[in-house]
């Protein structure tokens, strides 16, 4: 059974004449990692933001079709109760600070505090986030005083230490370096294994062919392609619709063109391309830059 | 831009280890007790309270407090009420058309005596208290969550505030903008930082609110707190005590009329 179900959810922001979802339907099997993906005002955010149960009960505005998470409706719920099923970060780190705490480690506990977790749990609960996400050495530091990428990971690590069910993230490596991308990368795919249901918009394409196991495309407010990740980031529609795609994915398909990819399916990340440029008839293996 | 959001002295002290309320109640019998008492109380607590600032092993930074706000407040005020109010019997001197008595000297020097009093004993509350500690001890006893964070989020916002301010003067300067050369001039370049302040601000506050309440903000549950803030048996004694003092002084005062 689908833990996440949106059934033909239409949603209208107050104020606003055109829709910002349009009919969309998706289902998310618990424990999977579905990566969504889109160009600038396709959605992506009110996505997110529906799923976490903000949009309507935070935005209000009009929404039509069901929402449906671990089992209970959106629209009969309240929001302090869904954010117990659904924890949601966010791109901007800076907004997610609460900003009523001194130290990273306080900062983590604020959620914990608000739902009334008893103190050792508390701590306990704490300390393993953080020791997760490994920013374990910042915990006495002002949050404050952190590096954009370093408070990405403390408003990361504060969903997280909620245990919610389902984990909703909005481009949440948008500061990060690779290494830190692919650390963060590493934490939530082993968390999904876990079974933990996560729904991750990001721009980054080659990190969600390594580690999502579907990939959503949105578009105008609607889902354009939704299926695996090979499938849907190499798909010629994307190009079209002005997503942006891997440059492997790019150079391939114009390799394909003057005949030097004899593969069917093209590539998405390097080693991908690596494994299908090695087929020409003239196999070198001498690769510059490595 | 100071990365200290606090006033907060971190050592140990008599003071440190005392319960926030306990402090807070002192704070505030300092103050019924130098306002509302006799009015030879003011004068006589400023020497005790001074020592407090020892006892609290919070010197230097109390010292800094009193040389830098208190004494230029206090002096100021104690030159204009001893100059400026209705004059009593007792001349003592005249200054161009303004005569200094005594009754005048005297209210002043009680006046300021009050304000001393009463920016001291906030002081040390402020050095010897972590926010955090106040904030979840008074929330603990009741005080409702909201209420505690619009109060603790304010004292850290503002310096971020500042600091924002700061590099929007900077990206506009950057694209010309003048802010060095006349008062009127500089004060008209202020305009362009107000937009960008307090739009972004309000688009800030919506984010903010969203992340708290994707972290159970608003959560029905009883909320608990990360720091155990002790509440002894000393606390309580203290507070009663301090209960007791005001209420002793009320009498004294009320008793002979």
């Amino acid at each position: 059974m689908a833990i996440i179900d949106l059934q033909n959810v239409t949603y209208k922001y107050p104020l606003t004449d055109a829709p910002a979802l349009k009919s969309v339907n998706l289902q998310v099997h618990e424990g999977e990692f579905v990566a969504v993906i889109g160009p600038n005002g396709a959605g992506k955010s009110t996505l997110c933001y529906t799923i976490a149960g903000f949009v309507p009960h935070f935005f209000k505005g009009e929404l039509t079709g069901s929402v449906e998470v671990a089992g209970s409706e959106s629209s009969k719920s309240n929001l302090h109760e869904w954010v117990l099923n659904v924890g949601l970060a966010f791109q901007n780190p800076f907004n997610q600070i609460s900003g009523a705490k001194y130290t990273v480690f306080e900062e983590i506990a604020f959620g914990l505090e608000n739902i009334g977790v008893p103190r050792e749990e508390m701590k306990s609960r704490v300390e393993d986030a953080l020791k997760l996400t490994g920013i374990s050495d910042l915990a006495d530091r002002s949050p404050y005083s952190l590096s954009g990428g370093q408070q990405q990971r403390v408003a990361l690590t504060s969903i997280l230490v909620m245990h919610p069910k389902v984990l909703v993230l909005d481009e949440p490596t948008s500061q990060m370096d690779p290494i830190g991308t692919r650390e963060v990368f590493g934490v939530i795919r082993k968390l999904s294994e876990q079974g933990m249901t996560v729904v991750m918009v990001e721009h980054k394409v080659e990190w969600i062919a390594e580690f999502a196991d579907k990939v959503v495309a949105l578009h105008d407010g609607s889902v354009l392609l939704e299926g695996n990740p090979q499938a849907v980031l190499t798909s010629d529609l994307l190009t079209d619709k002005g997503f942006g795609i891997s440059r492997y994915t790019s150079a391939a398909r114009k390799a394909k063109e003057l005949g030097m990819w004899k593969k069917d399916k093209l590539p998405v990340t390097l080693d991908e391309a690596v494994e299908g440029f090695s087929l020409t008839p003239n196999p070198s293996p001498q690769r510059r830059g490595e | 831009m100071s990365l200290n959001r606090s006033f907060f002295v971190p050592t140990q002290s008599f003071f440190h280890s005392r319960n926030p309320l306990t402090k807070l109640t002192f704070v505030f019998t300092m103050i019924a007790l130098a306002f509302f008492t006799l009015p030879w109380m003011a004068p006589a607590l400023i020497l005790p309270i001074f020592v407090m600032g020892f006892i609290g092993k919070v010197q230097k930074q109390y010292l800094n407090v009193i040389a830098k706000l208190i004494l230029p407040t206090i002096t100021f005020m104690f030159i204009m009420q001893s100059v400026f109010l209705p004059d009593g019997p007792t001349i003592l001197f005249s200054i161009w058309r303004f005569d200094v008595s005594l009754e005048t000297v005297r209210s002043a020097f009680l006046t300021v005596s009050r304000i001393f009093v009463m920016i001291s004993s906030f002081t040390l509350l402020l050095l010897t208290t972590h926010p955090s500690e106040l904030m979840s001890d008074l929330t603990r006893r009741g005080l409702p969550g909201q209420f505690a964070y619009v109060i603790i989020s304010t004292l850290q916002i503002l310096p971020q505030m500042q600091a924002k301010a700061q590099t929007i003067i900077n990206a506009q300067r950057s694209r010309g903008l003048d802010t060095q050369s006349s008062f009127i001039r500089r004060a008209g370049s202020l305009i362009p930082l107000v937009g960008p302040l307090v739009f972004g601000s309000l688009v800030e506050v919506e984010e903010r609110a969203i992340a708290i309440e994707a972290r159970g903000f608003t959560s029905t549950h009883a909320k608990t707190s990360l720091h155990d803030v002790p509440d002894t048996s000393v606390d309580k004694a203290i507070r009663w005590l301090l209960v007791a003092l005001v209420i002793f002084t009320l009498i004294l005062k009320l008793w002979p009329s």
